[in-house]
């Protein structure tokens, strides 16, 4: 069989689905195209395949808006709005904000003991994200209410970036205890460890500052629950 | 016969060259440059070395920058780059990684160097031939088009490749990376 025809009729019964990409391994355009290749013929020392398939721009793994990862929880939608102090307070678009809390058992996701990560990465980078404000000031998270660790009442980490990456605040949100108290004793898998030891009165980075990190909560555990905070940076 | 797990450890830098490395050393670079700032709150410090000396905390730039390259990994299609058979094909399949900041330093990016080792999965060493292992990626009972024969593969001693795991024995159960890295 002459190779053309039996590779048309090899496509064929792949399916369209597999055309494409042979068709982009073919192009001379691709962008695999600018690594090392060297040319046809015989003398051919490096395989197409060596820089791996196709390689493509790819944000971060923080990029995401639904940040819970493996982590279960009661639900919380988090909203943050940046506003400037620099423009009378008016809403700043395209500020990077990134966030990141512990689990209901109080971790942070990081690396285990061995520095291993695994390549399905929403197993080790769970509830940490990274969103961009719109014209609104807002971003939106979906996360799972924090637990609490010892010595720290519950907060949310944000740290907040101008548009090229300049960092203009590293901050944290604060909760109301009576939200905290409703969660942590109905609520699984809270409910196993019950009331944080550290209140925010005598929380060491919310005592003197309570008022301006402390959120808007809105909700219930079985209908999950909304926060709503401003944060003010100079831009 | 004994069963064993090799890493690979590549290096990315200013003189990387790959689409896939410059992708890797453009992103981890602005990552770096992000999260860096996070543990320099005094704007003391310029280097990775420098700040993670002084403060212990900015060992977690690490992780933090590895998210930059995450997507990039997962474009690997779980096979180590760098590594061929004497075919010329690449065939090591991974799932586990690690990547690590060599050095950074906010003011020049030429002396951004970053490394990701892989991890490959359990195989099979067979034999050792000259400067080549021989070894099969099928530690398995699949079967094989005739029983008497396994599918091999041959991959020759090289730079930054190591068997950093070995389990003497028949049966192919996971190896815990924690007790060989630990």
């Amino acid at each position: 069989m002459e190779r053309k025809k039996f590779l048309s009729q090899s496509l064929t019964a792949l399916g369209v689905a597999f055309v494409a990409p042979i068709t982009k391994a073919c192009s001379k355009t691709d962008v695999i195209g600018d690594t090392d290749e060297t040319g046809s013929g015989s003398c051919t020392t490096t395989p197409s395949e060596t820089e791996g398939p196709f390689p493509t721009k790819s944000p971060s793994a923080l990029v995401q808006s639904n940040i819970a990862g493996d982590r279960t929880g009661v639900p919380l939608s988090v909203k943050i709005y940046i506003t400037n102090r620099n423009n009378s307070c008016a809403a700043l678009a395209n500020a990077i904000v990134d966030i990141w809390h512990c689990d209901a058992a109080g971790n942070y996701s990081e690396y285990g003991g061995t520095g291993m990560q695994s390549t399905n990465y929403t197993s080790v980078h769970w509830l940490r994200g990274r969103q961009t404000t719109g014209s609104n000031g807002l971003v939106t998270f979906t996360s799972i209410f924090p637990g609490w660790y010892s010595g720290r009442a519950p907060h949310i980490h944000v740290h907040v970036y101008n548009s090229s990456g300049r960092s203009l605040l590293v901050t944290q949100i604060a909760f109301p205890t009576d939200i905290c108290n409703t969660v942590y004793t109905t609520a699984s898998p809270y409910s196993t460890r019950g009331t944080q030891d550290t209140q925010n009165s005598r929380d060491n980075v919310f005592a003197d500052s309570l008022d301006f990190e402390m959120s808007a909560v809105t909700g219930s555990v079985s209908e999950g629950y909304t926060l709503t905070h401003t944060i003010n940076v100079s831009a | 016969m004994k069963q064993i797990q090799l890493a690979y450890r590549k290096i990315i830098d200013a003189q990387s060259t790959s689409v896939w490395e410059r992708y890797v050393f453009e992103d981890s670079y602005k990552e770096f440059l992000m999260q860096f700032q996070f543990y320099n709150t005094e704007n003391k410090y310029y280097t990775f070395s420098r700040l993670s000396a002084a403060i212990p905390a900015a060992e977690k730039l690490h992780f933090l920058v590895s998210t930059a390259v995450t997507g990039y990994i997962t474009q690997l299609q779980n096979k180590i780059p760098g590594i061929q058979n004497t075919l010329g094909k690449i065939f090591l399949p991974f799932h586990l990684y690690c990547f690590e900041i060599i050095d950074s330093d906010i003011r020049d990016k030429k002396a951004h160097r970053v490394a990701i080792i892989f991890y490959s999965e359990p195989l099979q060493w067979l034999d050792t031939i000259g400067e080549h292992l021989l070894i099969s990626i099928h530690t398995g009972k699949e079967s094989t088009h005739n029983k008497e024969m396994i599918r091999t593969e041959l991959v020759k001693l090289q730079p930054f490749m190591s068997i950093y795991s070995l389990q003497k024995t028949n049966h192919a159960t996971a190896i815990p990376g924690q007790d060989i890295l630990s």
